[in-house]
This record gives structure tokens, sequence and C-alpha cells, in this order.
């Protein structure tokens, strides 16, 4: 399976954030997207989301055959954590379970998608307006995960998350990504080193592959801020 | 702390155009034309201090004016005392309550917080300055409507120009009233939030404006102006006290911190978004037997009794209460009969404005985004049509539901009225009374949910960012507001209502059914 984006341009008024962008992404792989602030990450993953209007671009999902992308084909995971917080953990996962039950390709309990995202027997039936910024967190990719999206986007999911919740959700992306495309937006090039098979930078409206063979991390790490400073 | 009150004054002043400018950019299509280029266009900004001028200038005199005339000058006539004192008399009372109710200084307003923590001026010098200009804007706004209302009720001249530093100096005292309570016990005032005590004084002080000279007791004019006097002398010895005071930065510290403030617009929609968190009922034993979209929805519902349920049964009760009592007075006072039959005949637009007033409809659905929608908006699931339209299907039916009950009620009351009072030859006019309150009910209950879900105004951060929306909404009060002049019979509105509802309903279904799934998402 590949992700096929062709001739993305987007504008905010006068300002073109991204560039007429070409890229393929491939399943089995985790893509680290790097980018200065303001560089255009979110509004790629916003526009792969149909969140906005662009002015050109499409995306196409190539398995057997090629097909549009839909909106059913994309988890989306943002960087502030959103959940119902009326709910309780449990009963968030069973309305989600409830109106996707044609469509899941795996029939799980609830407890046992729980158990996938180690949260804890106490919480589950915790309002979620009592959860803390990284519970939040795994039940919004919880959420994602369980509809099996073709790919996963991932909006600096692990910023300001503990290093236990931090290094349980590289787990869990790690253990998933065979059957997925899973792009990974964030800051931090030691984590996009750590647990990313490609590094990906947005610079100037467009994507650059960066080839990391042969380098080293440091010398990885110097490519990558070359890159990124050029004017 | 003339530079102080120089760059606070342009601070105000820079927000003041800007915030005029993102008005524009708010205008339905035409917004759309304006660039954000437009911050900096030299001759908009130019307009927006002209009109910053403006609104200044309107906090001076128009308030004050409206205040003189509706609150004093008009109200003389009910009274049989003197005109010259009871003007002196009641300015006196309300006075009080000013100085209690608006102090400014104790108002956390958006202003101090960006001078004082944004900014880092000086907090002495900022509240100091901005202070004796609020002092000086009471005593030049009050000037001319004391003079001239004051004039017109033969109150001489002088006693019109002491008037309002009376009203200044009143402010000062108490203000340093606070400042020393604040000092002595460390108890902060927030005018936004006055306590229990401050609202039996303003009750208080309201009596004795209103409540003595109805009863023919009327402070003379002759004491009036001692105690004026006394008060302005006093004043000018406290001024030291604001001069010396020292912990106007501590003090704000307190006030603009206070999470029910409004400091930014960012604020005011997390207090809103507080606000309406709140109302969720965190008792996880109250669940639902339904599944899917109703499972969702019920939940929704039931975690929000207080807001939904709770409120709209405390309405019920009150009109229950308003109609037993209308009718014990029919029962009392036969003669009363004809008057409610004559008006009961022709009033039923009036009705239109009061079940707009007591719809729920735009809180629910403003309840709906900030507690589901802004976080269930932001998976791919829930963006996706069937889901939209489902879940629309069964708040739809839950929203109309919740506001039949006071909107039952009120329509059987009426029903009720009209028979004790005399009835009407028409036996029709019953059950055309009776639908046409409950079809006023549905009405509002599909227009606000559709509006929401057509036009759905908010951004992630709880903004409103749809000046459509706020006109729609607009258009719809100042509608209701003018049925409130219309006398139409019974007979006729009843039926026009009836069949408008029923229009307007399915329409407006259709038109959800066919564009919501485009524009139900969170603004940008």
């Amino acid at each position: 399976m590949k992700l096929k984006v062709e001739h993305l341009s987007k504008n905010f008024e006068t300002k073109e954030v991204l560039k007429d962008i070409h890229f393929t992404f491939e399943e089995g792989k985790i893509y680290g997207l790097l980018g200065r602030n303001g560089s255009g990450k979110t509004t790629f993953f916003n526009c792969l989301n149909k969140d906005i209007p662009f002015e050109s671009g499409t995306f196409t999902l190539i398995e057997d055959e090629s097909r549009p992308l839909e909106l059913s084909d994309i988890g989306y995971v943002l960087s502030t954590p959103n959940v119902p917080e009326f709910l309780t953990a449990r009963e968030f996962l069973k309305f989600f379970l409830d109106i996707n039950q044609n469509q899941l390709k795996e029939e799980k309990s609830i407890d046992e998608y729980f158990e996938f995202m180690h949260i804890e027997l106490e919480d589950r039936d915790k309002l979620l307006k009592d959860y803390s910024y990284g519970m939040k967190n795994k039940m919004q990719m919880l959420v994602n995960m369980i509809a099996n999206p073709n790919v996963l986007l991932l909006d600096e999911p692990l910023t300001s998350l503990d290093v236990v919740v931090a290094e349980e959700m590289k787990q869990v992306l790690r253990s998933i990504k065979k059957n997925h495309i899973i792009i990974f937006s964030t800051h931090i090039m030691e984590l996009a080193l750590s647990l990313c098979d490609e590094i990906v930078l947005l610079n100037h409206g467009t994507l650059t592959k960066i080839d990391r063979s042969h380098l080293t991390d440091q010398e990885l790490k110097d490519k990558i801020l070359e890159a990124l400073t050029e004017a | 702390m003339l530079d102080t009150f120089v760059h606070s004054f342009q601070v105000k002043n820079a927000y003041r155009v800007n915030t005029f400018i993102y008005a524009l950019k708010q205008i339905p299509l035409l917004g759309k034309v304006f660039k954000d280029a437009l911050y900096s266009n030299y001759a908009l900004k130019v307009l927006g201090t002209i009109v910053s001028i403006i609104i200044e200038l309107l906090t001076i005199f128009l308030g004050k004016f409206l205040y003189v005339l509706i609150m004093v000058f008009t109200l003389l006539n009910i009274f049989k005392s003197d005109h010259a004192t009871t003007f002196v008399h009641i300015l006196f009372f309300l006075t009080w309550i000013g100085a209690f109710m608006n102090t400014y200084m104790f108002n956390p307003t958006k202003d101090k917080y960006y001078a004082m923590f944004t900014l880092r001026m000086d907090a002495k010098q900022y509240t100091l300055s901005n202070y004796y200009y609020m002092m000086l804007k009471v005593i030049i706004g009050f000037l001319p409507f004391t003079c001239i209302f004051g004039l017109l009720s033969k109150v001489p001249i002088w006693i019109c120009m002491m008037i309002p530093f009376f009203i200044a100096s009143s402010k000062i005292l108490i203000n340093v009233y606070f400042l020393k309570k604040y000092q002595k016990r460390g108890i902060i005032t927030d005018e936004n939030h006055p306590v229990k005590g401050i609202w039996i004084l303003v009750f208080v002080f309201l009596f004795m404006a209103y409540g003595l000279p109805y009863f023919g007791i009327v402070l003379p004019l002759s004491i009036s102006v001692i105690l004026m006097l006394v008060i302005i002398i006093a004043s000018l010895f406290h001024i030291s006290y604001l001069q010396n005071f020292s912990a106007y930065r501590e003090i704000y510290k307190l006030i603009l911190t206070n999470d029910n403030m409004n400091t930014a617009s960012y604020k005011t929609s997390q207090v809103s978004k507080d606000n309406v968190l709140k109302r969720i009922d965190i008792d996880t034993n109250i669940t639902s037997k339904k599944h899917g979209y109703a499972y969702f929805n019920d939940l929704f519902v039931k975690r929000h009794s207080n807001l939904l349920l709770k409120s709209a049964k405390k309405i019920s009760f009150v009109i229950l209460g308003i109609i037993f009592v209308m009718a014990l007075i029919l029962y009392f006072v036969p003669e009363f009969s004809i008057k409610v039959n004559q008006v009961l005949m022709v009033m039923l637009p009036y009705f239109v404005f009061i079940m707009y007033c007591i719809n729920r409809g735009q809180e629910v659905a403003q309840a709906m985004f900030m507690n589901c929608d802004h976080s269930m908006l932001t998976y791919g699931f829930y963006r996706e049509p069937k889901v939209i339209l489902n879940l629309f299907k069964e708040r739809l039916k839950s929203v109309i539901l919740i506001n039949l009950l006071p909107a039952f009620v009120l329509a059987m009351g009426l029903v009720l009225l009209l028979v004790i009072s005399g009835g009407t030859t028409q036996w029709v006019d019953y059950p055309i009374l009776l639908f046409s309150i409950l079809a006023m009910s549905i009405f509002f209950s599909v227009h606000h949910l559709v509006l929401y879900y057509l036009l759905q105004p908010y951004n992630a951060n709880s903004e409103t960012k749809s000046g459509t929306y706020g006109i729609a909404n607009g258009l719809t009060y100042l509608f209701c507001y003018y049925m409130l002049r219309v006398r139409i019979p019974i007979f006729t509105f009843g039926c026009l209502t009836i069949i408008f509802s029923i229009l307007y309903c399915l329409i407006s279904l259709f038109l959800v059914y066919r564009y919501a799934p485009k524009t139900f998402h969170i603004k940008n």
C-alpha cells in the first residue's frame, strides 16, 4: 500500500505554505515529519484530513488498485488530545464500536482494547473529564487505531507525555506499523531519529526525504539542521 | 505617570482599532474580500481610531445621559414630593449603588491584564492614572445632564454642578474602603462577583432611592447638600491613601488570575467552556440502555440534566405558578376577566418572544459544542455524513421533547385562562392556541439546532468565528422582539404560526440533510 500526494498546494492569502508537493509514503514505515515552527506540518495534515480547503492536490491510495484517499482511511491524532469529557472511557469506546461494528476488521472486547493501550482497570470507568493529559492522549490514539485506518497521522502526539507513557506509545506505534502508513510530526529530532524509519523535511513548502544511509546519528542531525536553516 | 497613561491609552486604542478591523472581516461575504494586510492599512487604522474616539465619547456621555434620564428624571412624576428635592434624593442614593457596583478599580478587564501583566507596566502608575481619568470622565460626563435635567426639575444650578463631584467622591471613598479591607483583612473585592452583603446594600439603597419617596419621605434638599459636601471633602482627604497604597499589582494579580474573569478573548472562551464543563453531571451511575447514536445522545442529555431537563422543569414550574396566580386573581376579581380576555384574544404574537426566551436551544447548542462536538469533530469517523445526520436526528428529538414540557404547560395554562376569563365565541380558538404555542416551541428548537449545524460557528478555541451566525441570531431576536408590538386575533395568528412552523421545519431539515455534512466542522 502506498499513499501518493500530487500537486498539493495551499496558500494562506499571499503566503504559499505548501508548494506543489509530490511525495509517496509507503506501508510499514513510520515517517518522521520535521520542520520549523510555521513550516506547514499541521497544515499538511489538515489538507490530508480534508479539514481545510486547498488550492490544488490529489491524494491517492494505491493498493491492488488505485483510489482516492477517503476520510475513513485516515486516523488523525492531534497534539492536544480531544475526548468527549461527559463520557467514561468505556462508554466512549462502546459508542465507537457500536457505530463502526460493520467496518471493524478484528473483533476484540472493550477490555482487550484497554489492555492493548495500557489503560488500567480502575481508570476504565472514570469520566474522561477526570483523565490526565497523557491518559486522554492514549484514549485519542486508541480510538484512532481501533478503526484500523490505512494512514495514521500523528501531530506531535508525544509532546508533554511523561517518559513512561511516551515509551508505551512508541511501542504501540512500532507494533502497528506493519500494515499502516504512519506519518509522525515532531519538533524533537531525537524522537524522530529513534522512532522513525524515514525522515522527511517540510521546508519552504516542499517535502524532502533525507537519505540516512551510511550516516551516524550526529551526521544525520547536522544534515537535518543544515537543511532546515538554509535560507 | 502621564507616560504610563498615554501608553496604556495607545494600547487600548490599538486593540479597539484591531477589533474594528476584525469585525469588518467577520461580515459575511464581504469579510472574505478583506485580507490580513488590512491590519497594517493606514487609512483603516485612522478610521478605526475615529471609531475608537466615538466609542470613548459615547462611554463618557451616552450612558450617563440615559442613566439620569431614565433612572431619575422620567420617574419624578410618580412621586408626589417636590421634583427638585426628589431629583437630588434619588441621585444621592443611586450614587451609592454605583459606588459599590461600579468601582472601575476592582473591575477585572482585559485592558488591565494586557497592561500590567502582558506589557508589564507599572501597576500603581497604570491604575492611578487610569483611575483619575475615569473620575474625570464621571465628572465631565455627568455635568451636562445633571445640569439639564436638574434645571428642568428646578434644582439650583450650583447643586446641579456639585452632583458630579459628589458621584466621583463617593466612588473614591468606596474604593479606599475596599483597599483598606484588603490591606487589613486580606479580603479582595471583585466587582463582577459582589458578595451577599453588597447585594443587600444595593437593595437597601434602591429602597431608599425609590421606596422612601413613594411613601412621601424625601431627604430635605439642605440635608442632601450637606451630606454631599461632607462626602466631597472626605474624599479629598482620602486621595492621599490612593496615592500611597503600594499593593496594586498584588491586588490585580489576585483579581486578574481569578478564573472567572475576562482577560482576553481566549480566556473568555475558556471561561464559557469551563462554565459549560462544570455542568457535566459527575455521577457515573447514570447509564443508558440504548445503542449507538441514541446511546451517545442519551448519555449527553442525562449528564447535562442540570442544563437541559432540570432547567426545563424549573421553567415549567414558574409558568405553572404564574398561571395559578392569574387564575386565582381571575376567580376573586371577576372585573379583571374582561381585560384579560381581551388581551388573550389578540396577544398571541407576544408569546413568540416568550417562547424565544424560554427555549433552551441556543444554550444547548453551545453545550453540545463545548462538551461534545469540540472534541468529537476532530475524529474523522464523527464527520462522516451518516454520523452527522444520525446524531442530528437524535438531538433534534431530545431538544424538541425537552422544550415541549414548558411549552405544553404554558399552552394549557393559556387555554385555561381563556376559559376562566370568559372564553371565546369560536371553539376552534382553543386548539389553535394550544397547537400554535407547541408549534412555536418546535420552531425554536429546530431553528437553533439547524443554525448550529448549518453555520457551526465555533473554532478550536471555542470562540465564535461566524459573523453569519451572530447576524442570524440577532435577526431572530429582533423578529421576536418586534412581535411584542403585534396584535392579531388568535385564530389568524395561530394558523399562520402553525403553517409557518411546519414549512420552516421541513425546509430547514432538508437544508441540514443536504448541507450539514459539508458545513458541520470546526471553524478555522
